[in-house]
């Protein structure tokens, strides 16, 4: 029987892997049954291809395979189609000529460029798939005359053959779809193809700004602001509270999430101003004038490479970090104006020697004030995670945004590992018992707050009267050069049982001063003071034991 | 230090209040004069920037076409040069306390 060369090419490296990328397993089962039970069918040369008539339907065979047509309504690979193919490559295997298939080798696979898979992933999607690769947790790939790449955590199995849009992907899609890119990327990771570092410097110029419009509306920004000056305040109509929100949603819409921050805090200074409000400093508003401004004139001068890190993110993205071995330190609950509130839970990570933190927060506004807020139960874990104080637990599958904040994703598996003190967990080289390097390494100014996180052990602590004007409890802690760092929490609802428990280790601190108490909190810096916002003490710190 | 640099933010809040156009001429003469005492202070960019803003501002009353930018600029940028100068000096007051705490001891 005559085969066009191409088409016997075809048939010959089709093995029924092959077939079931191209179709599914059942049509190829289907097919194998429907080729048993085929008594002769009419066959004829056509072009390129060879036209097969079958149990009633007509089917063109061509190369590639993927485009052969049928004349059934059926709109994926039918097994009248597989059923031709199967009957052509049984005359193909019965003529004396056919040489044995190679081994494939993948090459439209292997010319997809991987910055265009890169750029269809995105940087969150981009980030997990460079991570597996890394840390050894990829997919499953079995290469046969198809690329077979399982994916459990999606979960999907994609199929990638060639020609590549005839790839198949348990999801159904009949486009190239993410797990198809997912998938390629993983092959070509593995085949050295794709390079993670080019992959990931790709993806940065992919988010790259378009600074035509960036510098557009920067100066846009600078003039209004420009105007506000020259006008001044006392003749600012209110209607300017909306310019500069105005002014917030272009930058909005130019990709410029620090701009627009940076406004908005002025327009509530603005707002602040025109509510004459009792909080309202001049100071303030012409900070945050200066801060604006300043942001736009730096956007506005800045090139490719310094823009991006200017305009910052709209929000962080969760990224897998691996597995964890965290210790429960702290938690805190906070409360605040823009109506949500919530406890933020300080974990030490024991083998990175850093903190990692766990925000459990909740719309307020609309709700009573009685009603009891559910307890985080993140991870799986078998009990709230407040009861998880001063306990260990390792983290599998965790993810973090970069500041290091954990998700809370269930994807996250939680085991715990019992109590301990934190003396035996947390390193005593990291406890400060000298001021002045707390003060040079933990207290500078406009840092975050995870960064002057410390935990600090005085030599001496002098409680001091209860201030009953600013209702603020303070605690005198000294090292030994006697360099003091002054322990403030001023009252409020929320820290009604914190200053309470302050006050009881005052009482004890009076009554036996051998007491030596050890505080984790965070560090700031007020007129010509060291403080500290204390996030739990412990009067039992336990690395003797 | 403490108190020149309330006298520089407060000469700049108050430009901000009145606006360049009402309250340029009466702001001159009050900047010149901190320029001076920031110069006395060692405050040398301090100096440098409120000179800017006065002769800016001298400038713009004869002039029909106002060109504010680089005037707010000016005003922006030592308004952070203040918080810059407001944080050195908080940082050399909790030396100092220490320090005087610790001669106060040996005495």
């Amino acid at each position: 029987m005559y085969l066009p060369e191409e088409l016997s090419a075809a048939l010959l490296a089709a093995d029924e892997n092959y077939l079931v990328g191209l179709s599914n397993k059942g049509t190829v089962n289907r097919a194998k049954k429907d080729l048993a039970a085929l008594t002769g069918p009419e066959s004829m040369p056509n072009g390129a291809g060879v036209t097969v008539k079958l149990d009633g339907a007509e089917c063109v065979i061509t190369a590639p395979l993927g485009q052969s047509r049928c004349s059934c309504p059926s709109g994926s690979i039918c097994r009248h189609r597989i059923t031709a193919i199967l009957w052509l490559k049984r005359q193909l295997d019965a003529a004396p000529a056919s040489a044995p298939p190679s081994k494939p080798e993948f090459q439209e696979l292997r010319a997809y460029p991987p910055e265009k898979l890169a750029k269809q992933l995105g940087l969150k999607r981009l980030s997990a798939a460079l991570f597996r690769h890394q840390s050894g947790g990829g997919p499953e790939i079995a290469e046969t005359s198809v690329v077979t790449v399982d994916m459990p955590w999606l979960p999907a199995s994609v199929r990638l053959l060639e020609p590549l849009e005839h790839s198949s992907c348990t999801c159904h899609s009949k486009t190239f779809c993410a797990h198809k890119a997912e998938a390629l990327l993983y092959w070509q990771l593995n085949e050295g193809i794709a390079d993670p570092a080019l992959l990931q410097a790709a993806q940065s110029a992919g988010a790259a700004l378009d600074l035509e419009p960036v510098r557009g509306v920067c100066q846009a920004v600078q003039q209004s602001l420009t105007a506000q000056l020259a006008a001044g305040l006392s003749r600012m109509p209110p209607g300017v509270c909306e310019t500069v929100e105005r002014m917030a949603a272009l930058c909005h819409t130019a990709r410029l999430p620090e701009l627009e921050r940076a406004l908005r805090a002025l327009h509530g200074e603005y707002a602040a101003y025109f509510a004459r409000s009792a909080t309202y400093r001049d100071a303030a508003l012409l900070q945050r004038i200066s801060d604006a401004f300043r942001l736009a004139a730096a956007l506005e001068a800045s090139d490719e490479e310094t823009a991006p890190a200017l305009a910052g993110s709209f929000r962080d993205d969760y990224l897998p970090v691996g597995n964890l071995q965290l210790y429960l330190l702290g938690m805190r609950d906070f409360s605040g104006r823009s109506g949500y509130a919530g406890t933020i839970y300080y974990f030490w990570e024991r083998d990175a020697h850093r903190f990692y933190t766990f925000t459990h927060v909740r719309p307020t506004f609309y709700e009573a004030e009685s009603r009891r807020r559910p307890a985080a139960i993140p991870w799986g874990l078998p009990c709230p995670l407040h009861q998880a104080w001063n306990v260990s637990l390792d983290l599998t599958g965790a993810k973090a945004t970069y500041a290091g904040n954990l998700s809370a994703s269930d994807r996250c598996q939680a085991t715990l590992l019992g109590h301990s003190n934190p003396g035996r967990v947390y390193p005593g080289e990291q406890v400060y018992t000298d001021f002045g390097l707390l003060f040079a390494q933990r207290s500078l100014p406009n840092t975050p707050e995870r960064e002057r996180l410390a935990v600090v052990r005085p030599r001496r602590c002098q409680p001091q009267p209860y201030d009953t004007v600013q209702q603020r409890f303070t605690l005198r802690l000294l090292d030994g050069e006697d360099r003091d760092l002054w322990l403030e929490v001023r009252y409020k609802k929320e820290e009604a049982k914190v200053v309470g428990l302050l006050e009881q280790l005052a009482d004890k601190l009076s009554r036996d001063p051998r007491l030596a108490p050890v505080f984790f909190g965070v560090v700031f810096r007020e007129s010509d003071r060291l403080k500290l916002y204390p996030i739990e003490f412990f009067t039992e710190w336990g690395e003797d034991t | 230090m403490t108190e020149l640099l309330d006298d520089m933010e407060l000469a700049l809040t108050d430009l901000m209040q009145s606006g360049f156009s009402t309250g340029g001429a009466a702001a001159v003469q009050r900047l010149q004069t901190l320029a001076l005492n920031c110069e006395d202070s060692g405050l040398h960019t301090g100096s440098a920037l409120l000179s800017e803003i006065q002769q800016a501002l001298a400038a713009r009353s004869h002039r029909e076409e106002k060109h504010d930018l680089p005037l707010a600029a000016a005003v922006c940028r030592t308004v952070r040069y203040i918080q810059l100068c407001r944080e050195k000096l908080q940082e050399e007051q909790i030396a100092k306390r220490w320090q005087s705490i610790k001669l106060e001891e040996e005495f």
